[in-house]
């Protein structure tokens, strides 16, 4: 059987974070043109080329390009890998500038599954293949949602209930216009379409601003003076990791550093800075700082074995229970989201002759016993760190937003045609269509909305029923 | 004993399926017997007085298309016109009918009456003739059996049917009709799961007891739309006007005090109605806030004084009827003609088919119709056609027609029906068709005439009128490619174009701005098939672009179509999918990966769990 076509995805193939060599790979039917206009050069298969990847005349990257015709490829599809720098913020751009010419971001385990579809694979690997989609797409919706500060995924359930509703009004109108349901007048459905435009433009600030297409996760060490926080610090960037840039906080006293750890780009946000003053204003800063540090993808909660293990519990909670405080005089939806997730760490292990009694944290988060100075414990803890944001299989946090985020932008590009359209005077059913469309982008994250749903909700709010 | 006939098709019922199915299964040159109960209602409308409207007129359009009766019939029965949905587009645009039921059942009669290879046949059928799996005839109430390759059954409603009224339960397939007990025992002993639903009717009222001066009027449209192709407006009987009344708060009162009376309250109805065309308890029950409801007063014909108020189909005992519609607004000395009923009937699961109707359990036989758990005509008629499309070609040996979602509407209803099911009457409505924008009325000859040509559907009659339309649309579409436009000119001032440079009136026609009619004026075209021409090619011509989009998601489609789930597939034990997706894929077990993406809730990451497993499993 000839399969028919398949769409041109891709990936970063190379793993996560800054490494000598970058690769990203594409798969799928139409390679050659896209290869054509990247490298100003057609391919040979199977032979290496030396290329420079332009946009606009600029090189964005130069490196090997690696074309493999089908069948004979590792997907059994045509296949082309660049082999670039490794910097995530060129391979980045890479993958935006593919996905302008219309190449999809691979889901999770998709390169596999072709490969195992394709025949490239032993049936024996299928059950592999649909670990690998299934924990990979749930580390990916972790990564790209869960992750990070809840607003995200928030403001995504925002987003797929008011088009529930627009749709609903929309359909009932077309579908119900004799009954005395509420048909909504034209300018509701604009104003309804330009809320759901600000809802998902605000996702985008907060996505693109932030630190969504920036690759990294925020964490912040909190705990009090003379635990070993700069060493601690010092310990987790070790060999393979180097400080990337030392920048002032924006926010008063909070110093931020870019590091990465184990493959996974990070944002440490260092309190050090934070005292207790009798400077009223200095106060309110600290407080606010301290809050904003609270709200990090995640807490690394710092203690000496020193310090009994409860009363390091009950510091925790105080500083939650103040954190909450805050959160309840702020009613800012964004500040609302849920309390980081919290890492306790021991440290000074090496001053105890035998381990804590590993007392459960009674927390979200997890208990560690490190020692910084002797370096042991460390690796459990770059490990915690992983899994805590979902970093469990290959796919960096950041591709999986990047998906994500350009399946709400193309959501976004449906409901701005149907904006258009109403502006235009065109008929309804031709934004319906497009709020179909935006839908069905919205459904690839969400999960497929069916017209039975639609009809349900109609059914359940009007009374229908000539 | 032996009828001394043998038929390829023999079709049991004569309502809009069974009609449509006979008509369609005999137009193809199978040997046809229609059996009905009475020859008398043939064609009868058992429930409203109306053909069409959104989305059934879409069916009726698809129909006509292929040469079947009921868009002919609505037109020469129709006595009041209109279009729906007008200004919200081409697609969701509608028409319906107010149809005299006595001339439909003439209409469809005669037509029967002409129709070649068919015969009719006045007799209660009781059992099935059933060898090895497959069918083989039918047997009737007197003991004749009747041999044929093929059966498809259309009972509607009567499929052990109960009416009630209050408390009071009888037995029947529609009032004043008996139901088919003997088949419907037959037929639960046959490897179908059998379910039951229940619709209901309003009272009739004699109009010579109604105020009319107290209702707001609802003429008909003007000029006055036609359901077929091959219909002109002087084909129309005389028009009459509908009513709107409305309920108020003593009506609801009165409803509310009696509500334990009610079958549907009472606890007597097990089987489900549906959620759009609920009783008027329902209404009052569930939407409590609502003050008041509207109430369509719809002439039943123009020989009888009687009226159908849609909106008000009830169960309660007769009394509580009679003073609820006597405290509306200009029914105070309303009579009464017949009272309103609940009625609950057997239908089979539709799951239990294949997508060209016939019973995956017994080889020959389909099912079309309300037995499948839809409701209306227009949903009943269009089965009814498929029905005898695919029992005539499977005599034949020829393939079935399985219509494609994005290619007619019956497509998405029996897609529905057999893929997902229902749970209540399954009536069409736009929305459930995603791919809406392809599919609308005036392109339904487009998309199904040639294809119905080929099946040995269509008359010449019907192909010479098709062609005609087509020639003229590719005529103008032609001209106005070659009508140059210059900035400045007239027609660019007198079109609002504000041209930077010459451009066609083609691509004119493009913009949205640009309206139809607009052209018809500069152009000074008078003729009316002119004007229809420059419509449709409009329509053509804006939606074109829509329509490609749409090519896309539909290639996408095909190629999940083309990805099947073996039947043995074990759902359950799928690690990686949710445990809701898992309980919906063990009740729907889809066949295709196509099927499968239809379902709620359903992800791509899903979608390639199944995937992996499905051809794992395939190739065991």
């Amino acid at each position: 059987m000839v399969n028919p076509p398949q769409d041109l995805i891709c990936a970063i193939a190379s793993p996560p974070g800054r490494g000598g060599v970058g690769i990203i790979r594409l798969s799928g039917d139409g390679i050659e043109p896209i290869a054509q206009r990247l490298f100003s050069k057609p391919l040979r298969s199977r032979t290496a080329e030396y290329v420079a990847l332009k946009h606009a005349e600029e090189v964005v990257d130069t490196g090997i390009a690696l074309f493999f015709q089908g069948p004979n490829s590792f997907t059994g599809e045509d296949t082309l890998e660049f082999q670039g720098h490794g910097s995530p913020v060129v391979q980045q751009r890479i993958l935006s500038l593919l996905g302008d010419l219309g190449v999809r971001m691979a889901r999770p385990g998709e390169f596999s599954e072709r490969a195992f579809l394709n025949g490239k694979m032993d049936l024996t690997q299928a059950e592999a293949v649909a670990d690998l989609i299934a924990s990979g797409s749930i580390a990916a919706a972790k990564a790209a949602m869960g992750s990070l500060t809840g607003a995200f995924s928030q403001r995504v359930e925002k987003v797929a209930t008011q088009l529930l509703d627009l749709r609903m009004q929309v359909e009932a109108a077309i579908d119900f216009p004799e009954e005395e349901v509420d048909i909504l007048a034209e300018s509701q459905v604009t104003i309804r379409l330009a809320t759901l435009q600000d809802t998902l433009q605000q996702l985008f600030d907060k996505a693109e601003q932030g630190r969504l297409l920036n690759g990294g996760i925020e964490v912040a060490l909190i705990g009090a003076p003379n635990v070993g926080k700069s060493s601690l610090l010092n310990a987790l960037s070790g060999d393979d990791t180097a400080i990337i840039t030392d920048q002032p906080g924006t926010t008063r006293d909070l110093l931020k550093v870019d590091l990465n750890i184990g493959g996974l780009p990070i944002r440490l946000v260092d309190t050090a800075g934070l005292r207790d003053t009798e400077d009223q204003v200095e106060t309110i800063g600290i407080e606010r700082a301290k809050a904003q540090a609270m709200r990090a993808d995640l807490v690394l909660f710092i203690s000496s074995v020193e310090q009994p293990l409860a009363a390091a519990k009950h510091d925790l909670d105080v500083l939650r229970a103040e954190y909450q405080i805050e959160v309840g005089e702020n009613p800012d939806a964004l500040t609302a989201a849920p309390l980081a997730k919290v890492i306790m760490v021991r440290n000074k292990s090496d001053l105890l002759t035998e381990p804590e009694a590993n007392l459960e944290a009674d927390l979200e988060g997890e208990l560690v016993a490190v020692s910084a100075t002797q370096m042991t414990g460390i690796k459990t803890l770059t490990q915690k760190i992983h899994t805590s944001v979902g970093l469990v299989h290959s796919e960096p946090p950041f591709t999986a937003r990047v998906r994500h985020i350009r399946l709400l932008a193309s959501c976004s590009e449906s409901l701005r045609s149907g904006q258009q359209c109403l502006q235009q005077g065109q008929p309804v059913e031709i934004v319906a269509e497009e709020l179909r469309l935006a839908h069905e982008s919205l459904g690839q994250i969400v999960g497929t909305v069916t017209a039975d749903d639609l009809l349900g909700e109609i059914f359940s709010k009007f009374c229908i029923g000539k | 004993m032996n009828y001394s006939e043998q038929y390829d098709v023999i079709v049991i019922g004569g309502g809009h399926a069974g009609t449509e199915a006979a008509a369609a299964s005999a137009r193809i040159g199978a040997k046809t017997l229609l059996m009905t109960q009475n020859i008398e209602t043939i064609g009868q409308m058992s429930c409203n007085p109306a053909i069409g409207g959104i989305g059934k007129s879409h069916l009726v359009s698809e129909i006509d298309a292929l040469d079947g009766l009921m868009a002919r019939c609505a037109d020469l029965a129709g006595i009041h016109f209109r279009v729906l949905n007008s200004s919200k587009g081409p697609a969701v645009r509608a028409t319906r009918a107010q149809s005299d039921r006595a001339l439909y059942r003439q209409a469809v009669r005669s037509h029967l009456d002409k129709q070649e290879n068919l015969d009719i046949f006045q007799q209660a059928v009781v059992d099935l003739i059933v060898k090895d799996q497959r069918v083989a005839g039918c047997i009737t109430q007197m003991g004749l059996a009747f041999k044929a390759s093929a059966v498809i059954l259309t009972t509607g409603t009567f499929l052990g049917g109960t009416i009630h009224v209050g408390t009071q339960q009888t037995d029947g397939g529609r009032a004043g009709d008996p139901p088919s007990n003997a088949l419907a025992t037959r037929l639960r002993n046959l490897p179908f799961r059998v379910g039951r639903l229940k619709t209901g009717t309003p009272p009739r009222i004699d109009g010579r007891s109604v105020d009319y001066g107290c209702l707001e009027v609802q003429p008909g449209d003007d000029p006055r739309p036609c359901l077929s192709a091959l219909s002109h407006r002087s084909d129309h009987p005389e028009q009459v006007h509908c009513h709107i009344a409305t309920t108020n708060a003593t009506t609801h009162q009165i409803i509310q005090d009696n509500l334990e009376s009610s079958a549907m309250y009472s606890g007597n109805i097990q089987g489900v109605g549906p959620r759009y065309c609920p009783s008027i308890e329902d209404k009052i029950v569930r939407f409590a806030e609502k003050s008041s409801h509207q109430i369509f007063i719809e002439p039943e014909g123009l020989g009888t004084q009687e009226l159908y108020p849609n909106g008000i189909s009830t169960s309660l005992p007769f009394a509580v009827q009679l003073a609820f519609v006597r405290s509306m607004q200009g029914f105070e000395n309303a009579h009464i003609t017949r009272p309103g009923y609940a009625i609950e009937y057997d239908y089979f699961d539709p799951r239990d088919l294949q997508l060209s109707l016939e019973t995956r359990a017994i080889q020959g036989l389909f099912f079309a119709g309300q037995i499948n758990g839809t409701t209306g005509y227009e949903e009943a008629a269009a089965q009814g056609l498929l029905a005898g499309i695919n029992a005539a070609r499977q005599v034949s040996d020829k393939p079935p027609w399985i219509p494609r979602r994005d290619e007619a509407y019956i497509g998405v209803m029996v897609d529905d029906l057999v893929h997902l099911g229902t749970t209540e009457p399954y009536r069409m409505f736009t929305s459930r068709a995603e791919f809406r924008l392809r599919l609308r009325q005036d392109n339904a000859d487009l998309r199904l005439l040639e294809l119905g040509r080929e099946m040995g559907l269509v008359g010449d009659v019907r192909l010479q009128q098709f062609r005609a339309k087509r020639r003229a649309v590719d005529a103008l579409a032609e001209k106005l490619r070659g009508d140059m436009v210059f900035p400045g000119s007239d027609i660019d001032k007198a079109l609002v174009l504000n041209l930077s440079r010459e451009t066609t009136l083609h691509e004119a026609l493009k913009r949205p701005e640009v309206l139809p009619n607009d052209l018809v004026r500069v152009l000074g075209l008078v003729e009316e098939a002119d004007e229809q021409a420059m419509q449709q090619l409009a329509i053509e011509v804006k939606y074109a672009g829509y329509i490609k989009r749409q090519d896309e998601e539909i290639a996408k489609i095909r190629r999940h179509e083309t990805m099947r789930i073996p039947t043995e597939l074990d759902f359950a034990s799928i690690d990686g999918l949710s445990n809701e997706l898992r309980q919906k894929l063990a009740a729907q077990r889809p066949d295709s990966l196509a099927h499968a993406s239809r379902i709620p809730g359903m992800t791509p990451a899903a979608l390639s769990i199944l995937l992996v497993h499905a051809k794992k499993a395939a190739s065991h």
